[in-house]
């Protein structure tokens, strides 16, 4: 069997559909097909290999035949307004009289059909993922299938080429979600020094095993009380770490300006850490727990505040409405933090870089076609009916010149 | 002769005896193997091609934009953001060397510190001066050609879809204690497709039940991607009209309307829309009655015909409940009909209830469970070569 080329062919730039910066670079030096110099087979031929390259390349030949359809979907926006004023009739009236309509009424733009000829493929579950950028690539979103973490009307669905009817809801696990779309992960300097420092305390665990041992229980116990610069310099770094955390998080700015402070303090003890002292290290720690005691304090004391309200109407400056308002967005503000906390703090069991950002070149890629209706929050998305063409818009996402999408269309029309 | 010997980069002594040689050592790259006479690492020109587009115009595309979308079709061949304008273009070079700035201060003043704390300190800096140059940085709105993510197709552009709170704000209305908005209604008044609030509703619901069952939601990945979208906003504001996200009374073009028909037509005779559809098909009906909201046109000719406000919603009343009449009455009679069909015989203990079952309704493959030959035995063919088992529906 022959070799199969390069995905991503820097000599043969096809497009493909994922968030790469080889499609980036494929779909900027695309331009109209070559139509001077070919025989309209040879354009056809092109044509299509180009485009079948970018939609469902994962899907055989033969079954995307069966799957092309020539009566392309489309609609008109109508103007009930017109409709209501006008009975069609206006239309024809007077024409057989000799009056002649100059301009009168503005063309509407054309309807590019040929840009849909791969709706059908859309359709796909696959496809649909990709779609609603669930996933980086069709082939990601079609290993979510098959690995199980898709449902469909909250059934698990492991089929990729399941075609969507209008209405079905599917989900994909917000997990596979954050991992798809998020900076992959890297092996930084301070990941390096976790693993170290991990692999020597393991060593150490294993050598006392192997030697049992012979200090007495007192000396072992002062060890504790007098850890080593090193340990204190890990709880430094994990103490520092949960202020980023909290930082990250949107607290006021008050609040933020003394947890800077601390931050700063625990940077120079780090930068110091060699003369730290245990009892240093501690009230660092407690420091840490006092300011975000207070914060919790002042949640609790807001929510209360805004019950008490409700008995003390009259007397109150703010009004119910407000107040209910206040409340509402406090508790959103709350219920953001948490979980924006839970997927952005440093862990390294994590498959994605964290804290969690999106990952190079999505920006480029990231639109949703009209036919998809998503929630991001929960990761799930509805099929609201097949892409139509509309005057001046095909909701087929193709990145190929009208031109090529007529010569893909023209291959599959031959032999119909 | 002698052969030719290539000149080692190691050191004979050590090269010789390779088990004491630790793996570490590091060795200059060579520029080829030694056995190779060509110059393979040489970067084609394709290669490099690459290269400089992706470090030149392809350099804006890597992060988004902050605040904006980031298409490939807002830049020129360049690189350079088309409906960047003047102010944006210096706020933006003020910001990169203030940022230059801060990594050599940076550098300078951490070098005692390790690796770890720089890094830290930097982000900490960034986060402070962020806030106070977001003014500075405020590009115009984009244009239809700012929102291509594909320039070679000019057919297709990235179209807005619901904010946050325009979908919470449709939840909102339609599960409202005291006057909670039916679907249709909300359709018209936010302008966004039946279809479209359906799944919002759908959507919404589900969220609300994952936040009541403690699920953690994708919080982080909603702020990324709708900052990268472009959005309709709601308007929080009660006087004033929302923006409409899409058109509402989209037509679907008929398949029988695909051909074109000669008609002749007398002169004399008013042919409106009614029976322009009839010429195509005698079911068709006109476009009056087949978009989604037919009540908007009637209200409309209502308008049209001089009728108070208070007229118009009494007859729009009217119009509603003779519907939801009508569709129940054929609810009910569907109901009785398939009570007539059957035929009970009563017996002492248990009755017989007779079904007429046609020939007919065996379907094209002759295999529909409404037929006949269902219930007596016909095989599966599930095990058969080449039979597709992927469901086609699923019951939600």
């Amino acid at each position: 069997m022959r070799k199969k080329g390069r995905f991503h062919s820097l000599k043969k730039l096809r497009p493909r559909q994922d968030w790469s910066r080889w499609s980036l670079y494929s779909i900027s030096q695309l331009n109209r097909p070559n139509t001077a110099t070919k025989t309209y087979f040879q354009q056809k031929w092109t044509a299509k290999s180009l485009t079948r390259a970018y939609h469902g390349e994962q899907i055989r030949e033969k079954v995307w035949k069966r799957l092309f359809k020539r009566n392309l979907p489309a609609v008109v926006p109508m103007d009930y307004k017109h409709l209501a004023r006008y009975d069609g009739s206006e239309q024809a009236a007077g024409r057989g009289a000799g009056r002649d309509i100059k301009g009168g009424s503005k063309t509407p733009p054309m309807t590019p059909y040929m840009q849909m000829t791969y709706y059908p493929i859309e359709r796909r579950l696959d496809s649909a993922i990709f779609r609603s950028l669930f996933a980086s690539s069709v082939r990601q979103a079609r290993q979510f299938c098959v690995h199980g973490l898709v449902k469909v009307n909250g059934k698990k669905m492991v089929y990729p080429g399941y075609m969507l009817n209008p209405g079905d809801l599917f989900q994909v696990e917000p997990s596979s979600v954050m991992y798809a779309t998020g900076a992959p992960k890297k092996r930084s300097s301070t990941a390096r020094k976790v693993a170290k420092e991990k692999a020597t305390a393991r060593a150490d665990e294993w050598n006392q095993k192997s030697n049992p041992p012979t200090t007495p229980e007192v000396q072992r116990i002062t060890a504790r009380e007098e850890p080593t610069p090193a340990e204190l310099k890990t709880h430094l770094q994990t103490l520092m770490q949960d202020v980023q955390a909290v930082l990250n998080e949107e607290v006021s700015a008050k609040d933020k300006q003394k947890f800077r402070a601390l931050r700063q303090q625990i940077r120079k003890s780090i930068g110091l850490w060699k003369t730290a002292s245990p009892e240093s290290v501690s009230t660092l720690d407690s420091q840490f727990e006092f300011l975000k005691n207070a914060i919790n304090a002042r949640a609790a004391q807001d929510a209360a505040e805004a019950s008490n309200a409700e008995e003390a109407e009259s007397t109150s400056l703010i009004s119910e409405d407000d107040k209910e308002k206040l409340r509402e967005a406090f508790e959103k503000l709350k219920l953001e933090t948490e979980h924006t906390s839970a997927w952005n703090k440093r862990n390294a069991a994590a498959p994605y870089a964290t804290p969690w950002r999106p990952r190079d070149y999505m920006s480029a890629f990231a639109f949703i076609p009209r036919y998809l209706e998503v929630n991001q929050n929960i990761c799930a998305a509805v099929y609201l009916r097949h892409p139509v063409a509309r005057p001046g818009l095909a909701e087929v996402p193709t990145p190929f010149h009208l031109e090529t999408g007529q010569l893909a269309f023209n291959w599959y029309l031959r032999r119909r | 002769m002698p052969p030719c010997i290539r000149p080692s980069n190691v050191s004979s002594s050590i090269a010789s005896c390779s088990s004491i040689r630790p793996r570490s050592i590091p060795q200059p790259a060579r520029a080829a193997r030694d056995f190779s006479q060509s110059s393979s690492r040489q970067i084609t020109k394709r290669r490099r091609q690459f290269y400089q587009w992706l470090n030149g115009p392809g350099r804006a595309l890597k992060e988004p934009l902050p605040g904006s979308t980031n298409y490939l079709g807002a830049y020129d061949r360049f690189g350079n953001l088309i409906r960047a304008d003047n102010r944006y273009l210096t706020g933006r070079k003020k910001k990169e060397e203030a940022e230059e700035g801060e990594d050599e201060a940076a550098s300078k003043s951490g070098q005692e510190a390790d690796e770890t704390d720089m890094t830290e300190r930097r982000l900490d800096e960034a986060a402070e001066n962020e806030d106070k140059k977001q003014e500075e940085l405020k590009l115009p709105p984009e244009s239809k050609e700012d929102l291509r993510p594909f320039p070679g197709n000019k057919y297709f552009q990235s179209q807005p879809v619901l904010s946050e709170d325009l979908r919470e704000a449709i939840y909102q209305a339609m599960v409202d204690p005291v006057s909670p908005m039916s679907l249709p209604a909300a359709s018209v008044h936010f302008g966004v497709s039946n279809e479209r609030i359906g799944a919002v509703y759908r959507l919404k619901h589900m969220e609300k039940e994952w936040i009541a069952k403690g699920k953690t939601l994708a919080i982080p990945y909603r702020q990324a991607v709708m900052d990268m979208l472009p959005k309709t906003p709601y308007v929080s504001d009660k006087n004033k009209r929302p923006i409409p996200h899409e058109p509402i009374n989209d037509l679907i073009v008929h398949p029988a309307t695909r051909q074109q028909l000669f008609v002749p037509v007398a002169e004399s005779r008013v042919f409106t829309r009614v029976d322009a559809g009839k010429a195509f098909d005698n079911n068709l009906l006109p476009a009056d009655e087949r978009i989604p909201h037919p009540e908007m046109v009637q209200v409309e000719r209502d308008t049209l015909s001089g009728m108070s406000a208070a007229e118009r919603f009494e007859r729009a009343k009217e119009r509603l409940l003779t519907q939801i009449k009508e569709k129940t009455e054929k609810e009910e009679a569907a109901k009785e009909a398939e009570k007539a069909a059957l035929t009970r015989v009563p017996r002492r203990r248990w009755d017989f209830v007779i079904q007429n079952v046609s020939v007919e309704s065996v379907g094209k493959n002759g295999r529909d469970h409404r037929g006949v030959g269902w219930r007596y035995g016909l095989p599966h063919e599930d095990r058969k070569k080449g039979q597709v088992k992927i469901p086609t529906s699923v019951e939600a």
